[in-house]
């Protein structure tokens, strides 16, 4: 259906793609090498946003409205001004350039301006010379906002009676839509039909490391330190915000003490924030979000509404899914856009469906505004198709693994959108390896029956997820690599570390490609002083950092082949570089070191420095139709759970999780394993703790003692992992994204547990013990 | 206010405004940027130091609660330029991603090994539950304290 374009000014790059590809042997990839910033993490010396105490630093806070929609009267600092601390007061019409951080759609504001749309939003910064009086200031400014109606439910906000955004003239934002075959004809000659209605709520980040950014008038433009997932994201915001060229706004990341998205959407907001201080007051201004501030104004994992219907015949194939998808924007508009295309495009599960009808629809309301968070849009809508998945299992009397192992995608698969999957597709594998590593046949016939008031049960659930921007949307990487005259290696690249251990694995692939230790090479990331790299989102880190880091290296490798091969009078393609030595392959106890190999190519002209620029190959995708290429490559997870629920208090226990994951190559198995680790985790706690309350449009629990987190009493065993390696031609060595993978399939692989275990049936997460004991009841009265 | 304060075997006399939290003495007068800000209500322990041994929040401790006693923060852990094994064995276990909660974990778990040298896995997970960690999902965490204890003990019975 859909055809790849490939450029043909790319074939090099695909040749040296191909070549790694293909070697499956590798000195450093594949290794458990140790993280390169962990020294500085465990002694205290690593510099986060807030360990920079530059001269002349001053110090600013949000000042936020506490109405969810109204106009702005006035704003004004008051008694802030007799204050001895006192610098400044800065609302949007300190602002030099565009007062407008929208990403997709320009609706957002740094500050608001005229009128604000959710409780918490920033409506002007207080900026004084001691951190310790900013909460004493910022309550002392005088905010006058004559309220307006205001609209918190997505289904009442579809009604248009309350507008958010008036100029908008809709609360809808926008519509997805993706289709295939005939869903009302398929319903007609279906065995089997369910259907049922499953909510989501908002998750928070939660990083341990609230929002921050310090920026630095210098050199006639502004420097920012800046906690953000994307640099020339950030660069281009607060260009525009400043009224400066592009070139003018330097960005360099400090450690980042997390970012599971929501430092891809923050840090240009808050960089923008600081920067019009810092360029009101001229001097450095920290801009640092309290926990509260973070709690009540950053944006959030989007609540969603699914309507899902879906089919299958007595032989186990499904024959049909019918979805309606609401996503809940909040007050702007943010990546709406992206997450909810994605969770269009992933709504039928990793099956193959012959008739598809999906339909999203993405709805402004007086909220805080949802963005980036691990899984992008997917999570909830897995959640939807793997509970039904389950219930469609049941009710055709076949076993949910079975029922899944007859649909599952594989090679040459049409998926909902009708793009044929062309390569690297594990999960069938991956199913079959977690069902026999759990017990699953023997667990699904022992649990399920109450002891002593309490039960266990075993779920599974799988996931997929698209890796690179989708549809036809550009995306491209880039790095540069120069090698100093002592043959030292300094990489520069745009991906961000967020303490993925990212940076690690970049420089394992640089060391492979360049055939020396990971000693000698340095690595400057997260920074504009790179090329444009594209962000560190969706899994693309390193995947798709990487490619550009293996592309350079090869370059170079290149290089110093053809130079050494003059020494070694060889052909360049029989030159080997292995562990620091460059050699004939025939002839290995005749070698130089690397260091004189590069001390040959600086002597004979031979430049040593490289970049690594890849424009992803990318399809079609018909709008209009809903069909068409979706993503260049999917990585998969499969996880299995264990339960134990007590029925007197609702109150379910992980006992174990039995991840596998298909994500191509894993450059480093350890740091891959900390990653499902922990995305598990957060798995679990938006599945049975997370909750934002909100009343009145207000965040009310903004403290960790009131948003539940998993705590070290609350995490499960967690099996090693298996993984499956579905090499992709497009990745460094055929590795995928992954550490987005393991949450996604965590809130239907429990709540099927759940429904093993006591018969419930959960439509609706955090699952919380009051919801499970609800349920209960109900089910008692049936 | 005048306090005296030993903090990493240094003493320091230091002018402290009456209302003024340790954490921010330690960071922004003392420039030891290891201790952290996660919540300022005490209930994170990013901020964790240790005063007189004993493991503290300094985001809810006043500067001059702690006049005349001493203070260890994670840039006074290990000796002679050597690693304490509790740093060792998180870098070890791979018990750090982004690296902001772990100063507040170790100097947890080293107020924790300083009790008791061999914890069971339960007392562990008891001593350290008020330490929060969004990155690591803690399985890791736990096998960097016992391996940290193994370690200890192997070095007393040297």
């Amino acid at each position: 259906m859909s055809s790849i374009t490939y450029l043909e000014s790319q074939k090099d790059e695909y040749r040296i793609l191909d070549q790694w590809l293909k070697a499956r042997e590798y000195v450093y990839v594949g290794k458990d090498v140790k993280r390169i910033d962990a020294l500085d993490k465990v002694t205290g010396r690593a510099r986060y946003v807030e360990d920079f105490l530059v001269e002349g630093l001053t110090y600013a806070r949000i000042v936020k409205s506490d109405i969810p929609h109204g106009v702005i009267e006035w704003i004004r600092p008051g008694r802030a001004v007799e204050h001895p601390d006192f610098i400044a007061l800065v609302t949007c019409e300190d602002i030099p350039g565009l007062n407008q951080v929208g990403y997709y759609i320009p609706d957002q504001p740094a500050l608001a301006e005229k009128k604000v749309r959710f409780h918490g939003e920033p409506v002007a910064l207080i900026v004084s010379s001691k951190p310790d009086s900013l909460e004493e200031l910022r309550n002392l400014v005088e905010v006058e906002i004559k309220p307006l109606k205001a609209v918190y439910d997505p289904l009442e906000a579809l009604k248009d009676k309350v507008l958010v955004h008036e100029e908008h003239g809709s609360n809808i934002v926008l519509r997805t839509k993706v289709k295939k075959g005939d869903v009302s004809k398929a319903l007609e000659n279906t065995d089997y039909v369910v259907e049922n209605v499953y909510k989501t709520g908002y998750q928070e980040h939660a990083y341990l490391e609230p929002e921050g950014a310090l920026a630095i008038p210098m050199d006639g433009g502004m420097t920012i330190i800046l906690p953000a997932q994307y640099p020339h994201l950030a660069q281009s915001i607060i260009a525009r915000v400043l009224g400066y060229p592009q070139s003018k706004i330097r960005i360099i990341q400090p450690v980042i003490g997390g970012g599971f998205g929501g430092k891809d959407d923050m840090g240009p907001i808050i960089g923008a924030q600081a920067a019009i201080a810092a360029y009101k007051v001229r001097r450095p201004v920290l801009l640092v979000y309290t926990r509260e501030d973070s709690f009540t104004s950053h944006c959030k994992r989007d609540p969603a509404y699914i309507r899902y219907k879906s089919g299958a015949n007595r032989d186990g194939k499904l024959t049909f899914v019918d979805v309606e998808i609401i996503f809940d924007a909040g007050a702007y508009a943010n990546r709406g856009p992206f997450t909810l295309w994605r969770a269009t495009a992933h709504a039928t599960g990793p099956y193959e469906v012959p008739n598809v009808d999906v339909r999203g629809i993405l709805v402004y309301t007086n909220k805080v505004y949802q963005g980036s968070f691990r899984g992008f849009g997917n999570p909830q809508v897995q959640f939807a198709a793997e509970r039904q998945m389950d219930e469609l299992a049941d009710k055709i009397g076949i076993d949910p693994l079975e029922f899944r192992l007859k649909n599952i995608l594989r090679i040459g698969s049409r998926i909902s959108t009708d793009q044929v999957l062309e390569d690297s597709v594990g999960v069938g594998e991956a199913l079959v390896r977690v069902a026999e590593k759990c017990g699953w046949f023997e667990k699904r016939k022992k649990y399920g029956k109450i002891v002593d008031g309490k039960a266990r049960g075993i779920g599974l659930a799988c996931a997929w997820h698209g890796i690179s921007t989708s549809r036809g949307v550009p995306d491209w990487c880039n790095a540069y690599i120069n090698v100093s005259k002592d043959g030292s290696v300094s990489i520069y690249t745009g991906i961000v570390e967020i303490g993925q251990g990212t940076h690690t694995g970049l420089i394992q692939i640089a060391a492979e490609a360049l055939g020396i230790p990971v000693e000698k090479i340095n690595l400057i990331g997260g920074t504009t002083d790179a090329p444009d790299t594209g962000a560190t989102h969706g899994s693309r880190g390193l995947s798709f950092g990487g490619v550009a880091i293996l592309l350079a290296a090869s370059k170079i490798r290149e290089k110093v082949q053809k130079v050494a091969s003059r020494i070694f009078e060889c052909k360049p393609e029989d030159v080997e570089i292995r562990d620091g030595w460059v050699f004939e392959k025939i002839k290995p106890e005749k070698r130089i070191s690397w260091e004189e190999a590069v001390k040959r190519c600086y002597a004979e002209g031979e430049e040593l420095s490289a970049t690594g620029y890849f424009f992803m190959p990318k399809g079609k995708f018909d709008e209009e139709k809903g069909q068409g290429f979706a993503y260049i490559v999917f990585s998969y997870m499969v996880s299995a759970v264990e339960v134990e629920v007590d029925l007197e208090t609702g109150l379910t226990r992980i006992l174990k999780v039995w991840p596998a994951i298909c994500a191509g190559k894993i450059v480093n198995p350890k740091l891959a394993v900390t990653q499902i680790h922990g995305a598990t985790v957060q798995g679990i706690g938006y599945t049975l703790m997370e909750e934002v309350v909100i009343e009145d449009g207000k965040i009310v629990n903004t403290n960790y003692t009131d948003y539940l987190i998993p705590t070290i009493s609350d995490i499960p065993e967690i099996d090693e992992p298996i993984f499956v390696e579905d090499y992709f031609k497009f990745g460094p060595m055929g590795a995928k994204g992954l550490a987005e993978m393991a949450l996604i399939p965590i809130p239907a692989a429990i709540t099927n547990a759940i429904k093993h275990a006591v018969g419930v049936k959960p439509s609706e997460i955090p699952y919380t013990p009051e919801k499970l004991y609800r349920d209960l009841l109900r089910r008692m009265r049936e | 206010m005048k306090i005296r304060i030993i903090v990493n075997g240094v003493e320091r006399e230091l002018e402290v405004e009456p209302n003024e939290l340790l954490i921010n003495v330690l960071r922004e007068k003392l420039r030891l940027t290891g201790t952290k800000y996660g919540c300022g209500i005490g209930e994170c322990g990013a901020c964790t130091v240790h005063v007189n041994g004993e493991p503290v929040l300094s985001c809810l401790t006043l500067a001059v609660e702690v006049d005349g006693k001493e203070i260890t923060t994670i840039e006074g852990l290990g000796k002679d330029g050597e690693l304490d094994p509790i740093q060792e064995a998180f870098i070890e276990e791979g018990a750090v991603q982004c690296g902001y909660c772990t100063p507040g974990f170790i100097m947890t778990a080293k107020a924790l090994l300083n009790e008791k040298i061999n914890p069971t896995r339960e007392e562990i997970i008891d001593y350290i539950k008020g330490n929060l960690c969004r990155c690591t999902g803690y399985v890791n965490i736990v096998k960097a304290i016992q391996k940290a204890a193994e370690k200890i003990s192997q070095r007393k019975s040297k």
